[in-house]
């Protein structure tokens, strides 16, 4: 990576206490960092930690029974360690997120335009006429035709992809340094996906913005990240360039992920499937979380391996890398 | 939405019709002979024919019927056999003093039941939330009889700070309108604040777990706006209804709170009107009660229709 990351979090690990006060580890042990104009992919399937990831960064998570470790720096200050008032400050201005679930992001009671306006002049000095100024502006920039008119519609008027832009527009409105796009697509049609991906990555060359993808979507992935972080059971298992994680998978987890793709150019049979479940996470295994579904276990899997570079800006947590060798 | 409205004004049409033809039947199902009441000790068979007649009670009852709605469409109510005073006049008499004790304790009821119903969705399961549903479970369930009491025992007897039984008109004296007031306003006000904290919790607790409250905060909203205007502005509309059918309820006569501290409203001329016999007066009430609150449902449909944008356009 070239420039200083924009956001970096280091050791990462949210606990949830239930009512029952059975402790849950939904996230241990995640880092990565995304550098100003890049996008960086978080992937891996339901429950592993992909979302609570995010709004532990946001610092949305609900305050009473979380608990909240590690560092996520932030433009040089470290998210965790500030006051709930400065994470205000940030959140909607240099920090936005958008949502999976476009149907219901958006309140149903104020008209879009409302809701652009208000977080415009939340974080700037700037009247209401001006602000909507800026958010008939910000609807056309995400190719909302007549955004003139659709500034005064509530967003039951609108279709899910164009709530996802009105999304988007909203987090884009003060020029965020870094989006976190939580499945913005996994909701909608797949050619609006390609549309809304699309807007994403033009938004992102234009503004420089970073962008934290979370998905399960490989084709995502493929289609508009630079860089991929793959999660499982709450750690991040692998982290590359895009084009070598699919080029050549390092943990065992990722090369499972890959083989389940359907592809064209392979003869038609059952998809390969990843064997076993993801283990529960109030008890953990002591070793390697994947160990109990991976076929290149070994007796070194029951200690748990650490996240280590292995050159060209990759990282891999398994005892096995490179995996090149086991292939045949 | 215009259009809505008047879907929903012309259903009125059927449903007072009903309610009417109901009001006139069950009060020839009460036992007792309105015209043997009237002639009191006198059992002489010519007076109580004469008063049959003179009181159309002679006719069939759908003719009858048709007789009564005739003038009731007429603004004529009839006149009370027991006072000699037509319906209307005693309506338009009580309905004011029942009218100030609803709107004191709807208003009792919605800024302690709101208030304390959006706190305890805030602060959920701690402390607070707790103190909240037990004192609002303690003012549903307990009986308004009693509180009138033991209010008029402590403020009254004991403190002397309010008087105990009476009212004045705020036209004649405000500060000693609300004086005799206020403790049965606070009575009825508190039994509705139960219900309208336990629903405001319900539905504040929905829209705070909702994702457009994570949208807000995710805008880096203060936790007041995100509250009071955001999550606030969908959980009310169901308070909105609840509270219109509440207030309905109120106007139909407090029966018991107005009976306690001898508020001269609606609640006591239908209890009257029903032991002496008096079918105009209670028909009168009734009818006007059955009105108020099938206008006040529709007062509250419309509030939900123009608080949905949905129903809106």
């Amino acid at each position: 990576m070239s420039e200083a990351p924009i956001l970096s979090v280091e050791d990462l690990a949210v606990g949830f206490t239930g009512p029952d006060g059975r402790r849950t580890r939904a996230v241990d042990g995640v880092s990565f960092s995304v550098a100003p104009g890049r996008t960086l992919g978080i992937v891996g399937e339901s429950g592993c930690g992909k979302s609570v990831t995010s709004l532990a960064v946001m610092g949305l998570l609900p305050r009473t029974g979380t608990s909240v470790t590690g560092r996520v720096l932030f433009d040089g200050r470290d998210l965790l360690t500030e006051s709930e008032r400065t994470l205000r400050d940030l959140r909607g201005d240099r920090l936005a997120m958008i949502f999976q679930e476009p149907m219901t992001s958006l309140n149903p009671s104020y008209t879009i335009g409302d809701q652009i306006v208000e977080a415009i002049v939340r974080h700037r000095a700037v009247g209401k006429r001006e602000a909507a100024e800026r958010a008939v502006e910000m609807l056309a920039r995400v190719r909302i035709p007549e955004p003139a008119r659709r500034f005064h519609d509530y967003p039951h008027r609108l279709s899910g992809g164009m709530r996802q832009r009105v999304m988007i527009a909203m987090a884009l409105a003060c020029e965020p340094r870094l989006l976190i796009a939580d499945e913005p697509t996994t909701a909608l049609d797949v050619t609006i996906q390609a549309q809304i991906l699309d807007l994403m990555r033009a938004l992102r060359e234009e503004t420089g913005t970073a962008v934290v993808l979370i998905t399960h979507d490989l084709g995502v992935v493929a289609e508009v990240c630079d860089d991929v972080a793959v999660m499982y059971a709450g750690q991040v298992v692998e982290r590359a360039p895009v084009e070598e994680l699919f080029r050549f998978p390092q943990h065992p987890y990722t090369v499972g992920l890959l083989g389940s793709l359907p592809r064209f150019d392979r003869a038609r049979g059952r998809l390969a499937a990843i064997e076993g479940t993801v283990p529960d996470m109030s008890r953990p295994p002591a070793g390697c979380r994947f160990a109990a579904r991976c076929p290149f276990r070994i007796t070194r899997c029951e200690t748990m391996p650490d996240l280590v570079e292995i050159g060209g800006d990759r990282a891999t947590r398994c005892w096995r890398a490179p995996l090149e060798e086991l292939a045949a | 939405m215009l259009q809505l409205i008047g879907k929903r004004l012309a259903q009125l049409v059927p449903t007072l019709f009903f309610v009417s033809v109901l009001i006139f039947s069950l009060q020839h199902l009460m036992p007792g002979d309105p015209a043997l009441v009237m002639a009191g000790e006198e059992r002489d068979p010519v007076v109580i024919e004469q008063i049959r007649k003179q009181y159309g009670l002679d006719q069939p009852i759908p003719v009858q019927y048709a007789m009564w709605i005739g003038k009731v469409l007429a603004g004529d109510l009839g006149e009370s056999m027991r006072l000699k005073v037509p319906v209307s006049e005693l309506v338009a008499q009580k309905l004011p003093v029942t009218i100030q004790l609803a709107v004191m304790a709807m208003l009792i009821a919605l800024v302690l039941g709101v208030a304390t119903g959006v706190l305890s969705a805030v602060k959920r399961n701690s402390a607070w939330d707790w103190v909240v549903n037990v004192v609002g479970l303690a003012g549903i369930s307990t009986p308004n009889f009693w509180l009138g009491i033991m209010m008029i025992l402590l403020f009254a007897v004991h403190l002397g700070w309010l008087p105990a039984s009476g009212y004045v008109s705020p036209f004649e004296d405000l500060q000693r309108s609300l004086a005799t007031t206020i403790m049965p306003a606070f009575v009825l006000g508190t039994a509705i604040a139960g219900v309208i904290m336990r629903h405001t919790r319900s539905a504040m607790i929905q829209a705070l777990d909702s994702d457009y409250v994570r949208t807000a905060r995710a805008k880096g909203l203060s936790e007041r706006t995100v509250v009071w205007k955001h999550a606030m502005r969908n959980a009310l509309t169901p308070v909105i209804t609840l509270g219109a059918l509440e207030f309905g309820t109120l106007l139909s006569g407090a029966v018991l709170t107005e009976q306690i501290f001898s508020i001269p409203g609606f609640g006591k001329l239908i209890v009257d009107a029903v032991f002496n016999r008096d079918y105009a007066v209670v028909q009168g009430v009734v009818l006007v009660t059955a009105t108020t609150y099938i206008v006040l449902n529709l007062l509250a449909d419309i509030g939900y229709i123009l608080a949905n944008p949905r129903l809106r356009s």
